[in-house]
């Protein structure tokens, strides 16, 4: 049996997944037997939420090379979005998660149709100027998003045959685990399709992937329709957490904050979106902001310098930094074992001196 | 007629603001290779400090100027030589990223050197009875008109030196082809040095003359950034001519759109507007298809 576990830990990434998972979903239990705090659960979900919108992004970010400044936005409005359809019409969980889902896509679809057609650089500000949109819609229309005051929401309900059942903040934590995994898996299987080969081939060489038959434009469109679904459903998920939405949070410096996940978890990664959630949204949150309490913007200055010294130094990202560990490890080996051996026949010798 | 010619007058304002900021972002997209997006944050970091020299120490504002000026100089070479230099191998989107990281940094440090209240700065001549005139009906300060010429000589300065002198040619080759004037003893890293210095004087002056219709706040370039950044693509980044028409494209059709279309989402259409322009044109207007070799 565990040789089986170990042969499947070591071929299958979505086993790995689950794994993860399940380790995660121990930290409500942990919350409850008081040994993390009441709100660090709320800092673990985020960093979820976030890993989720990072996953996303990195299919655009690290594969097709293109930056969307918009991500945010699309957090925000997934997060409008399912509240709206849930207050208004009350309509389903799953069926508001579709539909808000859809919307997207084809927001996403038309975007991209405008603006993807030439250099990368127009992206980036096509949609800088559709997150400062958004954001407007989020704070005048009042009927859609409450305005500035903005709106609530409840943990998410299901639907059984008879009753509906609402779940606890715990059980939405595990169900935001599972969403992690689920969305992992995902990315996973996009990356080892055709989509995902096509999408590798084009971080390589444009050009090179052109001249093989690559329809530049299409997978360019399919990784950014497929960050913005994703940026949603991660709003989806924050909405059900945070039960509510303000519309102060969907601006442009979270959606920095997300490409610098991405930037320090490490391109093309699975496992890194979750550490560079961790890096810059768990850390600061934990540790960083009290012991610098003085400098109120501190957790900016952190990931940008982060994020640069990334860039420039180690731009594979963190995820890979213990194959660097290792190697120091084994480059340094020979010399510890070397001056220990020192160290000890000295002693023996003293001690063969003194007897 | 009157109406009309107020806004024309306004959008010459506002268009001669949003041309400073969009000739800093092409200048050094051409010799860096790289979107600055960092370009609002660098002009507000030295508009605090003129707002700041001016509150505390009461200097006025013609010398707090010429300082910030002074400092934006400093920033813009600072940048260059620590972060952009030794980076300059980096693929491109990684070098936007730098300067995505670069808005951070400003960003979280502006609270912390300056205080969490907004600032303000005064214009550069006070609005009176007597400092304005009027042409057919529409009156127009002196102020607003100190700002279009300033403004408009600056251009028209850059556009002589890039045209007639060494400098000028430097810095043309540059942007035409990195490699090959590195080859041909163009000194590139002062020619990148100089953009980044020119554009952050641009953006601080962006800065201080936008400064007074608001106030001195973390965000007060985000709106002229966007608009520059809009000015630029819709005129073409590949030319120097082609985003101050674009600002100014963009400036007049916002302000007819605001008053004549809907004040809270003229902007949403001028902006669609100019997207589906780029569907249609999308190097933009002046702009041409770059050559890209494998």
């Amino acid at each position: 049996m565990m040789t089986y576990l170990k042969q499947l830990y070591k071929t299958s990434y979505p086993f790995r997944f689950l794994l993860f998972g399940i380790v995660l979903s121990f930290l409500p239990l942990l919350s409850d037997l008081d040994i993390i705090e009441f709100s660090a659960l709320t800092t673990w979900a985020q960093i979820i939420i976030f890993a989720v919108v990072a996953l996303g992004l990195n299919l655009l970010l690290g594969f097709s090379g293109l930056i969307s400044l918009s991500t945010a936005g699309f957090m925000g409005f997934g997060a409008y979005t399912i509240t709206f359809l849930s207050n208004r019409f009350d309509l389903p969980f799953m069926l508001a998660i579709l539909i808000t889902l859809a919307i997207a896509a084809a927001i996403g679809v038309f975007i991209g149709l405008l603006s993807l057609r030439v250099e990368g650089i127009y992206l980036a500000i096509a949609t800088l100027f559709v997150g400062e949109i958004l954001q407007q819609i989020y704070k005048q229309v009042d009927w859609f998003s409450g305005g500035f005051s903005g709106v609530r929401f409840h943990y998410p309900q299901f639907n059984l045959i008879f009753t509906t059942i609402e779940l606890t903040r715990n059980q939405t934590f595990i169900f935001l685990v599972a969403c992690l995994v689920l969305v992992m898996t995902v990315i996973y299987n996009i990356i080892n399709s055709r989509t995902g080969r096509a999408l590798m081939a084009m971080s390589r060489s444009e050009h090179a992937a052109q001249a093989m038959g690559i329809n530049i434009l299409k997978y360019r469109l399919v990784a950014f329709v497929t960050s913005t679904v994703i940026a949603s459903f991660s709003g989806i998920l924050y909405a059900s957490f945070m039960r509510g939405v303000e519309p102060t949070t969907w601006n442009l410096n979270l959606s920095l904050f997300i490409i610098a996940m991405v930037v320090v978890g490490g391109y093309k990664s699975i496992f890194g979106m979750f550490l560079g959630a961790f890096v810059i949204h768990g850390i600061p949150t934990f540790w960083l902001n009290e012991m610098f309490a003085s400098i109120p913007g501190f957790a900016y200055i952190f990931s940008g310098v982060l994020i640069i010294v990334i860039i420039m130094f180690y731009s594979v990202g963190l995820i890979h930094i213990h194959h660097d560990i290792k190697k120091l490890y084994l480059k340094i080996k020979p010399y510890v074992i070397k001056a220990y051996k020192k160290l000890f026949t000295k002693k023996q010798e003293k001690g063969d001196k003194n007897a | 007629m009157e109406t009309t010619l107020r806004i024309f007058f306004s959008s010459l304002e506002t268009g001669s603001v949003y041309a400073l900021a969009s000739l800093g972002i092409v200048l050094i997209f051409r010799t860096s290779k790289t979107t600055n997006f960092a370009q609002g944050v660098i002009g507000t970091f030295n508009g605090y400090i003129a707002a700041t020299l001016f509150l505390k120490w009461g200097w006025g504002i013609w010398e707090v100027t010429a300082c910030a000026l002074f400092t934006a100089f400093l920033t813009g070479i600072l940048i260059d030589t620590i972060i952009i230099r030794p980076a300059s191998k980096v693929n491109p989107v990684s070098k936007q990223i730098i300067t995505l990281g670069l808005i951070m940094i400003i960003l979280g440090i502006l609270p912390w050197l300056f205080g969490i209240d907004f600032l303000s700065l005064p214009r550069f001549i006070p609005i009176t009875e007597s400092t304005r005139i009027s042409v057919l009906g529409a009156s127009i300060t002196y102020n607003a008109i100190f700002v279009i010429l300033v403004s408009s000589t600056l251009m028209g300065l850059l556009f002589w030196f890039l045209k007639y002198t060494k400098w000028g040619l430097a810095i043309r080759v540059t942007a035409a082809d990195d490699t090959t004037s590195k080859l041909m003893g163009v000194p590139t890293k002062t020619v990148t040095m100089i953009s980044w210095a020119t554009a952050a004087m641009f953006g601080t002056l962006a800065a201080i003359f936008i400064a007074p219709q608001t106030n001195v706040n973390p965000l007060m370039l985000a709106d002229v950034q966007i608009n520059a950044f809009f000015a630029a693509v819709l005129g073409g980044f590949t030319s120097f001519i082609g985003p101050v028409v674009g600002a100014f494209i963009l400036a007049i059709s916002k302000n007819l759109s605001l008053i004549y279309i809907s004040d809270e989402w003229g902007n949403v259409i001028v902006y669609l507007l100019v997207l589906v322009v780029l569907f249609i044109k999308p190097y933009g207007l002046f702009g041409k298809k770059g050559v890209k070799k494998v």
